[in-house]
C-alpha cells in the first residue's frame, strides 16, 4: 500500500536531509523544532495490461465515440505528441507516447486511412534530436514515417505551415499549426506529469505560435497565476481555456488521449533518492556516498552524461481519451491522488535543491537562467491554495549555477545572460524594451527552425514563470552556487547553508520557520 | 577547433599505419607449424560416426549445474558466435515488455518460420531475458543429435530436445506440454521442417495446439535472412546480416479451434515479415487490406520461383555480408 | 649621466625572451636593458635643441623590444646602442615645456618634406629613416645619434617639438602632456576608420566600429572615434574593470570582456554565425593589442569587405589568411601619426587632435605611476602587468626639484 505524503517536524533526532545539488547532492542539517520538511507520497501501483488499458480507452472515450469509428478512408488525421519536455526523467522504452500511437495507427490502417502526420507539439521548444524522437516514438513509427516526410516537429516560424483560428472576446489570437488546423481528426497523445499539462495546453500551446503564446507567456499573466497547478486559479489556465473555446469553434475535432504517471521516479541505484532518510538501510548509505563522491570528482561532463543518461521506472497509472475538458477532469484528478500532500500554513523561508533536470535542459546543461526557472518558476509553485512561503519570506535554492551554457539549445540564453540581465531584472521592463528584438531577430529564428535551439524568446519565458514568485518573496539565496553568476541573476550567494540562514535573518529573523521541500519526487503542496 | 583535432588525428593515424607496416614485416616469413596448416588436395578428413538422434534423453541437462554452465555459455559463446555469424539486429522486444515486467513472467510459446538450423541458436540469443534462461527449443533430430558431442552440446547449451519429424507424436508433445506446465518457455517451429527453397511452408498447428492445451500465449517470430547464410542445403554457413522481429503476444479465445488460432499465428508472422523489409506502417496497412505479401511466395514454379525469390531477399537483410554495405539503388 | 641604455646583444635577447616566460621581472634583469653611464648626445646641427625629460611613458613596443619579443624587422630602421623612451614631456634651454613628436622625419634628418607643412611621420618613401645626417632610427628612442626619453636630457629636431605652458596658450600638466603621443597614436588609428564609416551603404544605422584591447592605445582610439569620426557605434572588449571603465568613459557605447565580444558585435549586427565567423559584423575592427588570437578575432568579427586596423604592433603573428581572402577584408596597419583629412573637411596635425583630446579628456587620469630613472625593474613590471595591477600608464619621472 503506498504510503501518502507527509511533512515531517523536523527534531533533534532527526538526520539530515538530502537537498539536490545540480549533478549532486548534499546532505543539510536542518534547525530542529521550527523546520518541517515536506515528502512526497509514494508511488500509486502502475497498470499491469497497459497495452490493453490502452485499447480499452480507445474503444470507450469520453463524450465521443469510439476512434475506429472516427476514421474513414480518406481523411486526413494528424497525431500530435508531447515533446521531450516530458516526462522527466525519460521513461524506460516502450515510452508511452510509442504504446499509444502504434495502437492508433493500427486502427488507422484497418480503417483504411492513408494520409497521416504525426507532429511533435514543441511549440517554441527546441527540436527533438533523432534518438529523442525514437526512444518517445519507438523504431517501428520512426523508420515508418521520418523518411516519408510525414514525422516531423512543429515549427512555429513557417508562415505557410500557421493557420490563425480566431481571436477570443479579450482579443487573444490562435494560431496552431495549419496542417492540424485542417484536419478532420487531431488525435493529441499527452502524459500529465503535473497538473499544469494537459486540456487545452496541449492543441492551443503545443502547436501554436508566438503570435498566440505572447497572449499568456507575459509577466502579467505569470503573476496572476497562483499557481500553475490549479487550473482555477490560474490567469494561465483562463487564458488558454479561452483559447480552446475558439478551437473547439473554429478548429479540427480533437480527440484527447491522457495519461497519467505514478512517481517511481528513480532506478536501481538512485533508489535512496526517493527514500525518507530514516529509512535507509546500510545499503542505501552506501549508494548515496558512493555516488556523491564519485560525482563530486567527475568533469561535470561525464556527470551531466550519467545522470541525463537515468531512464525511471513510473508507469502509466491511467489513461483516458475523448473530448479535451471531460478528459481533462478526469486526469487532473488522478494526478492530485497521486501528488497531492496536505500541508499547514506557510514559514517564512522555503528551501528547495535544485535537480540536474527540468523540462527546458533534457540530455543538455541546466544554465542558470534555468536555475532560477525551475525553483521560483516550478517549484515555488508546485502548491494549491497558498504558497509554501510567506509574501516577503526568503527562498533558500542549492546548486552549483555554474556560467555554462549549451551553445546549440540555448544560444539567445547566453546573450539574455550578458545583455538583458545587465540592464534589468524586472520581467515587466524587460517585456516592454527587449522581448520583441529577441523574438524577432533572424540568426534566432534560423537556430530555433534548423537546428536543436530553443526559440530566441524563450529565456524570457523562463524569466516570467518566476514572476510570481519575484513579486512575492522578499529574497533568493542560492547556497554552493558561482557568486558571480548568482549576483548576476540578482540574488545572493551563500556557501553553506547556514551562511543562507545568517543572510535571511536580515529578512526573516534570528528564528524563521522553515519548510523544506523534497522534491523530487514529484508532488503538490496542499497549503491551507 | 575541430579542424586542428581532425589533423592531429590523421597525423597520428598516419604514424600508426607505419609502425604497423614496420611491425607486421617480419611476421610475413612465418607459416606452418606457427600458422594452422591447410589441407592438401585428394586428402578426406574422415567424419566420426555416432548412432543417436531422436532418442537421447535430454533430463540431465536441465538439473542446475547444466542450468548454471548453460547460463555462462548462452551469454557468452553462444551469443558471440550468433554475432560473428549473423550480427542479429532484433527488433520488437518491447512487445513484450508487459509480460516481461511481471513479478513472476508466465511461460510463452515462441513460434518463428524457420529456415536454418541457424534459427535455434538465434533464438536463444535473441529471445529477452525475462524468458531466456528458462527456455526449451525444440531442435532438429538429425542434426542437432547425431554425433555425441553435438547431442551433449546441444542439450547444454541450447536446452535442446530431440524432434523427429517422422516420429513425432503423443509422446513428444506430452513431454513438451510437461516442460511448459513447468514454467520452461518453449521455441517451436510452426512449418515443422526448414524451408527447402527459400520460401516459407504451410503452418502446422504445433504451436497453436500447446498454447490451447497449456495456456500459454504464442509469441508470433520473423526471422528474417539465416536462409541465406545456412539454408537447406548448404555445407557451410555463409556469414551475413539477420533480423529478428518479435510480435505482440496471442492468446487463443473462447471456443476458438486449433486451425483458426494457427491461421491467426501464421498471419501474424507474416505481417511481421512484411515489416521486416518494409517497415510498421506498410504492414499494417496492407494487412488491413489483405495483400500482404505472403511467406509461402508466389505460385510459380521453377526459376520464377527463386527468381521472386532472389527480389524479395533483395528487400531484407538476407545475403548482406557484414562488409557489404552498398546496395545499388533502383533508378528504374 | 646615468640613463637606460638598449646594447645590441643577441644572448640578451634571447635570455630576456625566455625569462619573460617567467616573470617580467627576470626577463628586465637578465635583459638588453642597462642602467648605465652614456655620454650626452650632441647636437647634430642648427634647428636641433637640447631637451631635458620631465616625464617619459613606457610603451607596449618598448616592453616588446625589452623582452626580446620585437620582429627582427626592426634590425635595420634602429641603432646600437640606444636610449628608449619616446613618449615624452620635456624641458628646453630656456624653461619652455614641449612634447615630443618622436618620428624623426624629413625635417629632422636634412630632407626635404614631401609636401608643405608635412608631420614628420606622413610620406610614402621611408628612405630617409635610414640616411642623412642622423644614423638610422626611426624615431627619437630608437636611434643612437639622439638618445631618448629614457635619459635626463636628449636632443630634439624643431620639427619635432609642441611648446605647451602659458606662453604657448596651452596649459597642461605634464602628467597630462605624457599622454598626448600614445593618443596621437591611437586617434591616428580610429581615423583609419573613417573612410570606411563614410563610404558604407547601409548609412540608416550607425557604423559598427568595434575594439579589441583597452590599454592606453585602445582607450585612445575610442576617444578617437568618439570625437572624430561621426555616427559610430563603438563596441569594445575590456579585460579589467578599470579598462572597462575608462572605455565606457571615453565614449563606448556598449563595453564587455573580450571573450564576449564577438557577441556582442553579433547582436549590435542582428547577423548569422557560421562556425566561428559572424556572417556579416562590425564594419571596421581596432586591434588595439597585436597578437596571433586577437588578430584572428579581429578578423572573424569584421564583415566582408570591411577593415581591420592593426594598431597594437604585432610581431610574428601566425594567421589562417583564408577567411580575409574570402571576405575581401582589409588588413591596415597603424603607425604613428601624421597630418589628418577629417570627414568634416579639416586638415590638422594627429598630435593637435592628441593635444585636444588630452586636455577634453583629462588624461593625466590614465598615468597610473611613475618611477625613477634607477627603479626601471619595477617601472618595466608594472607596465608589463599594468592591466592586471590595475594600471594603465606607467612612466619614468625624472623632474627634480621644481616639481
Amino acid at each position: 500500500m503506498p504510503r501518502p505524503g507527509f511533512v515531517l517536524d523536523v527534531d533533534k533526532s532527526t538526520p539530515p536531509t538530502l537537498f539536490w545539488h545540480g549533478e549532486g547532492f548534499r546532505l543539510e542539517k536542518l534547525p530542529a523544532d521550527r523546520s518541517r520538511v515536506i515528502y512526497a507520497p509514494e508511488p500509486h501501483e502502475a497498470i499491469d495490461d497497459i497495452d490493453g488499458a490502452i485499447r480499452t480507452a480507445l474503444l470507450n472515450p469520453i463524450d465521443m465515440d469510439p476512434l475506429p469509428s472516427l476514421l474513414f478512408p480518406g481523411m486526413k488525421l494528424t497525431i500530435a505528441f508531447d515533446d521531450v519536455s516530458l516526462p522527466l526523467p525519460k521513461m524506460r522504452r516502450p515510452d508511452l507516447r510509442q504504446r499509444i500511437i502504434e495502437q492508433v495507427l493500427t486502427m488507422a490502417a484497418d480503417a483504411g486511412v492513408d494520409d497521416v502526420h504525426i507532429i511533435a507539439a514543441l511549440a517554441l521548444h527546441r527540436r527533438m534530436h533523432e534518438f529523442e524522437l525514437r526512444h518517445a516514438l519507438g523504431d517501428r513509427v520512426y523508420d515508418a514515417f521520418e523518411p516519408r516526410g510525414l514525422l516531423y516537429q512543429h515549427d512555429a516560424e513557417d508562415p505557410d505551415n500557421l493557420a490563425f483560428l480566431g481571436t477570443t472576446d479579450q482579443g487573444e489570437e490562435i494560431e496552431i499549426n495549419k496542417r492540424a488546423a485542417e484536419s478532420d481528426l487531431l488525435v493529441y497523445v499527452n502524459i500529465n506529469l503535473v497538473a499544469m499539462d494537459g486540456g487545452w495546453k496541449s492543441t492551443a500551446v503545443g502547436l501554436a505560435s508566438y503570435r498566440s503564446l505572447r497572449h499568456h507567456h507575459n509577466p502579467t499573466t505569470m503573476e496572476a497565476s497562483h499557481s500553475f497547478m490549479d487550473q482555477h486559479a490560474s490567469e494561465l489556465h483562463k487564458s488558454t481555456w479561452r483559447m480552446g473555446k475558439v478551437m473547439r469553434d473554429n478548429g479540427p475535432k480533437v480527440f484527447q488521449i491522457e495519461t497519467t504517471l505514478n512517481t517511481d521516479t528513480f532506478p536501481q541505484p538512485f533508489e535512496f533518492l526517493s527514500k525518507r532518510e530514516w529509512e535507509w538501510n546500510a545499503k542505501d548509505r552506501a549508494l548515496y556516498l558512493g555516488t556523491a563522491k564519485s560525482v563530486a570528482k567527475l568533469p561535470a561532463r561525464t556527470a551531466r552524461k550519467i545522470f541525463h543518461g537515468i531512464e525511471a521506472p513510473h508507469q502509466m497509472t491511467s489513461i483516458q481519451c475523448g473530448e479535451v475538458e471531460a478528459v481533462h477532469k478526469i486526469t487532473t484528478q488522478n494526478v492530485y491522488d497521486q501528488q497531492l500532500v496536505e500541508v499547514e500554513g506557510q514559514t517564512d523561508i522555503l528551501t528547495m535543491g535544485i535537480p540536474y533536470i527540468c523540462p527546458y535542459n533534457v540530455h543538455s546543461i541546466m544554465n542558470p537562467i534555468l536555475v532560477m526557472c525551475t525553483g521560483l518558476g516550478y517549484f515555488f509553485n508546485l502548491y494549491r491554495g497558498k504558497p509554501l512561503v510567506r509574501e516577503g519570506g526568503v527562498v533558500i535554492l542549492t546548486h552549483p549555477t555554474t556560467n555554462e551554457f549549451h551553445p546549440v539549445h540555448h544560444p539567445s540564453y547566453i546573450d539574455f545572460f550578458e545583455e538583458v540581465l545587465a540592464d534589468t531584472r524586472d520581467p515587466h521592463v524587460m517585456s516592454q524594451k527587449w522581448e520583441q528584438q529577441y523574438a524577432e531577430d533572424d540568426w534566432y529564428r534560423h537556430l530555433y527552425r534548423t537546428t536543436n535551439a530553443y526559440h530566441g524568446v524563450h529565456p524570457f519565458y523562463m524569466w516570467y514563470w518566476g514572476s510570481h514568485a519575484l513579486k512575492h518573496v522578499g529574497k533568493v539565496i542560492i547556497v554552493g552556487g558561482d557568486a558571480a553568476t548568482v549576483r548576476k541573476l540578482g540574488f545572493t550567494p551563500a556557501s553553506t547553508m547556514n551562511d543562507a540562514f545568517e543572510i535571511a535573518s536580515d529578512t526573516v529573523g534570528r528564528s524563521p520557520t522553515i519548510t523544506h521541500i523534497k522534491t523530487p519526487p514529484l508532488m503538490i503542496a496542499d497549503v491551507k | 577547433m575541430v579542424d586542428r583535432n581532425l589533423q592531429r588525428a590523421q597525423r597520428a593515424a598516419g604514424a600508426a599505419e607505419d609502425a604497423l607496416r614496420r611491425a607486421t614485416m617480419p611476421l610475413r616469413n612465418f607459416g606452418f607449424p606457427y600458422r594452422a596448416p591447410t589441407v592438401p588436395r585428394g586428402v578426406e578428413v574422415p567424419p566420426e560416426v555416432s548412432g543417436l538422434g531422436a532418442h537421447y534423453d535430454t533430463e540431465w541437462a536441465r538439473r542446475p549445474l547444466a542450468t548454471s554452465v548453460r547460463t555462462v555459455m548462452v551469454e557468452g559463446p553462444v551469443r558471440l558466435a550468433a554475432r560473428v555469424l549473423a550480427s542479429p539486429e532484433i527488433l520488437g522486444t518491447d512487445r513484450l515488455a508487459d509480460l516481461a515486467g511481471l513479478e513472476d513472467p508466465p511461460a510463452v510459446i515462441f513460434a518463428p518460420n524457420h529456415h536454418s538450423h541457424l534459427d535455434t541458436g538465434l533464438m536463444i540469443r535473441s529471445v529477452p531475458l525475462a524468458w531466456r534462461h528458462k527456455l526449451v527449443v525444440a531442435a532438429a533430430a538429425d542434426y542437432f543429435f547425431d554425433k555425441k558431442w553435438k547431442a551433449a552440446m546441444s542439450a547444454l547449451s541450447l536446452n535442446a530436445i530431440p524432434i523427429d519429424r517422422e516420429l513425432t507424436g503423443r509422446k513428444s508433445s506430452d513431454m513438451i506440454k510437461g516442460l511448459v506446465d513447468d514454467g520452461y518457455s518453449l521455441v517451436i517451429y510452426p512449418e515443422g521442417g526448414r524451408s527447402p527453397d527459400g520460401w516459407g511452408q504451410d503452418f502446422k498447428g504445433g504451436a497453436a495446439y500447446l498454447s490451447a492445451r497449456t495456456g500459454a500465449p504464442v509469441v508470433p517470430v520473423f526471422i528474417d535472412g539465416t536462409g541465406a547464410i545456412f539454408g537447406k542445403g548448404m555445407k557451410r554457413p555463409k556469414p551475413g546480416r539477420t533480423k529478428v522481429v518479435f510480435g505482440a503476444p496471442l492468446r487463443s479465445e473462447d471456443g476458438e479451434s486449433t486451425r483458426h488460432f494457427n491461421g491467426r499465428i501464421e498471419a501474424a508472422v507474416t505481417v511481421l515479415g512484411d515489416e521486416a523489409i518494409t517497415d510498421f506502417w506498410t504492414a499494417r496497412q496492407r494487412a488491413a487490406a489483405g495483400t500482404s505479401p505472403t511467406l509461402t511466395g508466389p505460385d510459380h514454379t521453377g526459376w520464377r520461383r527463386d527468381w521472386a525469390l532472389a527480389e524479395r531477399r533483395k528487400l531484407g537483410t538476407a545475403g548482406l555480408r557484414r562488409r557489404q554495405q552498398r546496395r545499388w539503388p533502383d533508378l528504374g | 649621466m646615468k640613463a637606460l641604455q638598449v646594447s645590441r646583444s643577441v644572448r640578451k635577447l634571447g635570455m630576456a625572451r625566455i625569462a619573460s616566460a617567467i616573470s617580467p621581472v627576470t626577463a628586465t634583469r637578465l635583459g638588453p636593458l642597462e642602467y648605465t653611464s652614456v655620454d650626452e648626445p650632441e647636437l647634430p646641427g642648427p634647428g636641433w635643441h637640447r631637451v631635458r625629460t620631465r616625464l617619459a611613458g613606457i610603451c607596449g613596443s618598448d616592453l616588446s623590444l625589452v623582452e626580446g619579443h620585437a620582429s627582427l624587422y626592426f634590425e635595420d630602421w634602429v641603432s646600437f646602442p640606444f636610449v628608449p623612451g619616446h613618449e615624452v614631456v620635456g624641458e628646453l634651454d630656456d624653461g619652455t615645456r614641449v612634447i615630443l613628436e618622436p618620428v624623426l622625419g624629413h625635417e629632422a634628418r636634412g630632407f626635404a618634406p614631401p609636401f608643405d607643412g608635412a608631420a614628420p611621420g606622413d610620406g610614402d618613401d621611408y628612405a630617409h629613416l635610414a640616411t642623412g645626417r642622423l644614423e638610422p632610427g626611426i624615431q627619437t628612442g630608437f636611434c643612437c645619434s639622439t638618445g631618448g626619453g629614457w635619459a635626463p636630457e636628449f636632443v630634439a629636431h624643431e620639427s619635432q617639438l609642441h611648446r605647451i605652458g602659458r606662453e604657448a596658450g596651452t596649459d597642461m600638466p605634464d602628467e597630462r602632456a605624457v599622454l598626448v603621443e600614445p593618443f596621437a597614436g591611437g586617434i591616428h588609428a580610429a581615423l583609419l576608420a573613417a573612410p570606411v564609416v563614410a563610404a558604407r551603404h547601409d548609412t540608416d544605422q550607425p557604423a559598427i566600429v568595434a575594439v579589441l584591447g583597452a590599454g592606453t592605445m585602445g582607450l585612445a582610439a575610442i576617444a578617437g572615434l568618439r570625437r572624430y569620426v561621426p555616427d559610430v557605434r563603438i563596441i569594445a572588449g575590456a579585460r579589467y574593470p578599470h579598462q572597462r571603465q575608462f572605455a565606457k568613459e571615453f565614449g563606448a557605447d556598449v563595453v564587455v570582456s573580450p571573450d564576449e565580444l564577438h557577441r556582442a558585435v553579433r547582436r549590435a549586427a542582428g547577423c548569422h554565425m557560421v562556425g566561428d565567423h559572424l556572417s556579416s559584423g562590425a564594419h571596421v575592427t581596432i586591434d588595439a593589442v597585436g597578437t596571433s588570437d586577437t588578430v584572428a578575432d579581429c578578423l572573424r568579427i569584421t564583415r566582408p569587405r570591411g577593415r581591420v586596423v592593426l594598431l597594437g604592433m604585432p610581431a610574428d603573428v601566425t594567421l589562417d589568411l583564408t577567411g580575409l581572402w574570402h571576405r575581401e577584408t582589409e588588413l591596415k596597419g597603424a603607425y604613428t601619426y601624421g597630418t589628418e583629412h577629417l570627414p568634416d573637411g579639416r586638415t590638422v596635425r594627429t598630435f593637435d587632435l592628441a593635444i585636444e583630446t588630452a586636455n577634453d579628456l583629462r588624461a593625466e587620469r590614465l598615468l597610473s605611476a611613475t618611477y625613477p630613472l634607477s627603479d626601471h625593474v619595477d617601472a618595466i613590471a608594472h607596465a608589463a602587468t599594468a592591466g592586471r595591477r590595475g594600471a594603465v600608464k606607467v612612466a619614468f619621472d625624472l623632474r627634480k626639484e621644481d616639481i
